[in-house]
């Protein structure tokens, strides 16, 4: 199974698991309406599904020819393989990235961690800039906001500094 | 008047006795004369010398004799008497004096003890006053660093909270993704090794 998983490739137009899931669902469907065409008598006009181009890039990518039914359950399966085991990253950032941006931290991921990652966009304003990947076990939190809290001794020594130099604190017991 | 009496007594003895010797010594040659007429005479002598006048003039020279004598021993006795007075009173000044100087001294002694004492009391009490006077001064200022060294340490966290904050809420989203992709893939980059080593044992 892991060996099938070596082999398959996501375009990077299959980002999340929401589109894998709908790949596969139009792959499914696809393969149900060529193999109803099969049934059907010859001559029967009919019309081919238009496909999207999250299973045209699929397709083109994996090099498979939807056409050939051999290929295209190979597909089905490998595909419905990786939407349950293809690793998740569910990745947040302090504001709504554009398509360009997913789609550009999507082709690091898939060049340098794994080439079937799945990603899942969140949102958190709180960390003012950068992001927080978590994966199934870990959490790495590259925000700004986790900077400023490691920094925060270098926030208070440069206060102390301040306050040293300005106005030096002294207290005066006096009991009589 | 018993020794008046005895001295003229005994005085009147010795001169009959002398009178006796003479008249003896006078009539030895007259052997004749009779002891009893000697005697007779004799008798009569002396009642004739000591006829009443004289007897009277010798009572009185007694009483006057008997009067300065006792006029002599009076005075002495009274100087006695004052003499023994002015000692007596001298010895009894002396020994008031004594014994109130013994009292005042024993007094005085008292006194001094009890102020003694009374002074060791203040001044165990003031060296007390002292101690927990220091002690509390040690323990105030130690409270006082202690209180000092926490508000500063609260001020100092609360302040870093407020500048972070303040710095986070200031960028907000002025900061866009696009101009943090390449810190987003360094930091992807650095920790490339982590994440997929992660995703190897997760799945």
């Amino acid at each position: 199974m892991a060996h099938e998983l070596d082999h398959v490739r996501l375009p990077l137009s299959v980002i999340t698991t929401i589109d894998l899931a709908r790949v596969c669902r139009e792959l499914n469907d696809l393969d149900e309406f060529l193999l109803q065409a099969t049934l059907r008598k010859p001559g029967t006009p009919m019309q081919l599904p238009r496909l999207s181009k999250m299973l045209d890039d699929t397709a083109t990518i994996n090099k498979v020819n939807l056409l050939e039914d051999k290929q295209r359950k190979t597909l089905i399966t490998v595909l419905a393989i990786a939407k349950d085991k293809a690793p998740r990253l569910h990745i947040s950032f302090s504001a709504e990235p554009s398509p360009l941006f997913i789609t550009k931290i999507s082709e690091f991921i898939r060049k340098n961690i794994d080439q079937i990652a799945l990603m899942q966009i969140g949102l958190q304003p709180t960390i003012a800039a950068g992001c927080v990947l978590r994966s199934s076990n870990r959490q790495f939190d590259f925000s700004l906001r986790k900077r400023l809290r490691e920094s925060r001794p270098i926030l208070v020594d440069l206060m102390g500094k301040i306050q040293d130099v300005s106005q030096p604190v002294s207290v005066k017991v006096d009991v009589k | 008047m018993g020794i008046l009496i005895l001295a003229l007594i005994i005085v009147a003895s010795v001169l009959v006795g002398l009178l006796i010797y003479f008249l003896k010594k006078d009539s030895i040659p007259a052997a004749q004369v009779s002891t009893s007429t000697i005697t007779n005479n004799a008798i009569e002598d002396v009642e004739h010398i000591f006829n009443d006048e004289f007897r009277e003039e010798l009572r009185n020279r007694g009483r006057l004799h008997f009067e300065k004598i006792i006029g002599e021993n009076a005075m002495f006795l009274q100087q006695d008497l004052r003499l023994t007075t002015s000692q007596l009173n001298d010895y009894m000044k002396q020994e008031i004096t004594r014994t109130l100087k013994n009292e005042f001294s024993k007094y005085e002694e008292s006194i001094n003890n009890a102020k003694q004492l009374a002074v060791e009391s203040i001044e165990k009490t003031q060296a007390t006053i002292d101690q927990q006077r220091q002690l509390m001064t040690q323990q105030l200022s130690d409270q006082f660093s202690a209180e000092k060294t926490h508000m500063i340490s609260r001020f100092e966290n609360h302040m870093a909270d407020v500048v972070n904050h303040y710095i986070m809420t200031a960028i907000g989203n002025q900061i866009d993704l696009s101009d943090q992709l390449e810190f987003i893939l360094k930091d992807l980059k650095d920790n490339k090794e982590a994440i997929i080593e992660d995703i190897k044992n997760g799945a």
